[in-house]
């Protein structure tokens, strides 16, 4: 059985720095949506969880029709809320350590693969990638542990909002950053792995020269 | 005029096992029955083995748009239905398949899983019978021979929810239609059902989860 049992994917912001009106687990890349991506990825995880927030029907439909057996999770304030309380509604009445992602990477699979291999029960690991952009959430890095995070002066690696961690990391509805919620939680091991955030339309430009590293050909329909 | 025989529908929670007087138990699941747990809906199917196909979708259409409300649309297709005769209905119902994970989920929970439909106790009591859960249903009345000869109750999913509560601490309830809106609103945890059709978003709105197949309903239910 692969460690990994749960996954939660965060897919309830407005994306609006994207800004194409739709929810970003929905933007197509090469003609595959960002959505189906991920959920190839986590072909090996039995229970998948996605946080569903702006046009939920959207996001729900296309979960149907991908035939997934995803359990879809509401965060009806998701205008208000931050990750941390889409994380924290994903992992509600779960047990053990969890799988956590936004729902707006794109990954390279080997690299990916190779984080969920790594993952241990009841020992934290954060995935990180190597920093692309001024504006991402920076690893103050001792080592390969993680010690802090900033987000004005980039350092080497930025994390990449993949997390691997015990589900009482979010047992209280918080309302800040995720990595503001985890400095409380560090030092955390660090796993590097090859991802692209797509947060605005730079970073789409960005992901899309290097759209052969996701292996989105054989999900194209 | 008599109440039908059929208590066994009834649910006497003295007779539950570990359920003690005074003590409320953790955790209840609810369940619709129609497009939840049967993969077809039950009232169509009764229609189309009568013929009566056209007729029974426009009431359907009629009263998904909110045009009658729902205890007006039962008590219209109750009389268009009785037409048929108890056995022929039975028959008719107890051939339904049920969403396996989730009548397997049942089997293994059965003192804590209760069906809340707006069907009539007569009519599924085959439905009962494989399941082997306590029903909450619409009540019909009967003559000296058994034959229905009225509705005695129509059932409102908010009052079954509620009695459910004064017995758990905390109420599940799965459905997939609008007339699941009063038991989720009851509820402490509502699951949207998309497993025959997709639920209507009155129903997605007032929800927590919303859950594509039996397999992943049942895999949230194991947790909850």
């Amino acid at each position: 059985m692969p460690t990994v049992k749960h996954a939660v994917i965060a897919a309830a912001g407005l994306g609006s720095r994207l800004g194409q009106g739709k929810p970003k687990c929905l933007v197509e890349v090469e003609g595959v949506k960002i959505l189906k991506h991920l959920l190839a990825q986590l072909g090996d995880v039995e229970d998948v969880r996605v946080i569903v927030g702006f046009e939920e029907k959207a996001v729900i439909s296309e979960l149907k029709q991908l035939g997934r057996d995803v359990i879809v999770v509401r965060n009806p304030n998701f205008r208000s809320t931050t990750t941390l309380h889409s994380y924290t509604l994903g992992c509600q009445h779960m047990s053990g350590d969890c799988l956590f992602m936004d729902g707006d990477l794109l990954l390279e699979p080997s690299s990916f693969q190779r984080f969920l291999a790594s993952c241990e029960p009841d020992s934290p690991k954060l995935a990180i990638t190597r920093t692309k952009t001024k504006d991402a959430v920076f690893s103050i890095m001792d080592g390969d542990r993680i010690i802090g995070f900033r987000r004005d002066e980039p350092t080497e690696f930025e994390w990449s909002n993949i997390a691997w961690l015990p589900v009482r990391t979010f047992d209280t509805i918080g309302n800040t950053p995720v990595y503001e919620h985890l400095k409380a939680f560090l030092p955390i091991a660090s796993h590097e792995i090859v991802s692209y955030e797509i947060d605005t339309a730079e970073d789409m430009r960005l992901a899309l020269s290097h759209t052969e590293l996701f292996g989105l050909k054989a999900l194209a329909s | 005029m008599y109440r039908a025989e059929t208590r066994a529908l009834a649910h006497s929670f003295e007779q539950s096992p570990g359920g003690v007087a005074g003590h409320k138990r953790p955790t209840a699941f609810a369940f619709d029955l129609d497009g939840t747990i049967t993969r077809a809906e039950l009232l169509p199917m009764i229609a189309s083995e009568l013929g009566l196909e056209p007729e029974m979708r426009l009431l359907t259409e009629l009263t998904m748009a909110g045009m009658i409300p729902f205890e007006d649309s039962f008590r219209l297709r109750f009389a268009i239905l009785r037409t048929a005769g108890l056995e022929r209905i039975r028959s008719v119902v107890a051939e339904v398949e049920f969403d396996p994970d989730i009548e397997e989920f049942i089997r293994q929970n059965r003192d804590r899983c209760f069906v809340v439909t707006g069907n009539l106790d007569l009519w599924v009591q085959p439905l009962q019978e494989r399941l082997g859960c306590r029903f909450f249903t619409s009540t019909a009345m009967t003559d000296a021979n058994g034959h229905i000869t009225g509705l005695d109750t129509v059932m409102r999913k908010n009052v079954a929810a509620l009695e459910l509560k004064e017995h758990f601490d905390r109420l599940v309830a799965i459905g997939d239609g609008f007339n699941d809106v009063p038991m989720f609103d009851v509820a402490d945890i509502g699951v949207a059902f998309y497993g025959i059709h997709s639920a209507p978003d009155a129903l997605v709105s007032v929800s927590n989860y919303v859950a594509l197949d039996g397999k992943s309903l049942c895999r949230l239910l194991n947790t909850l």
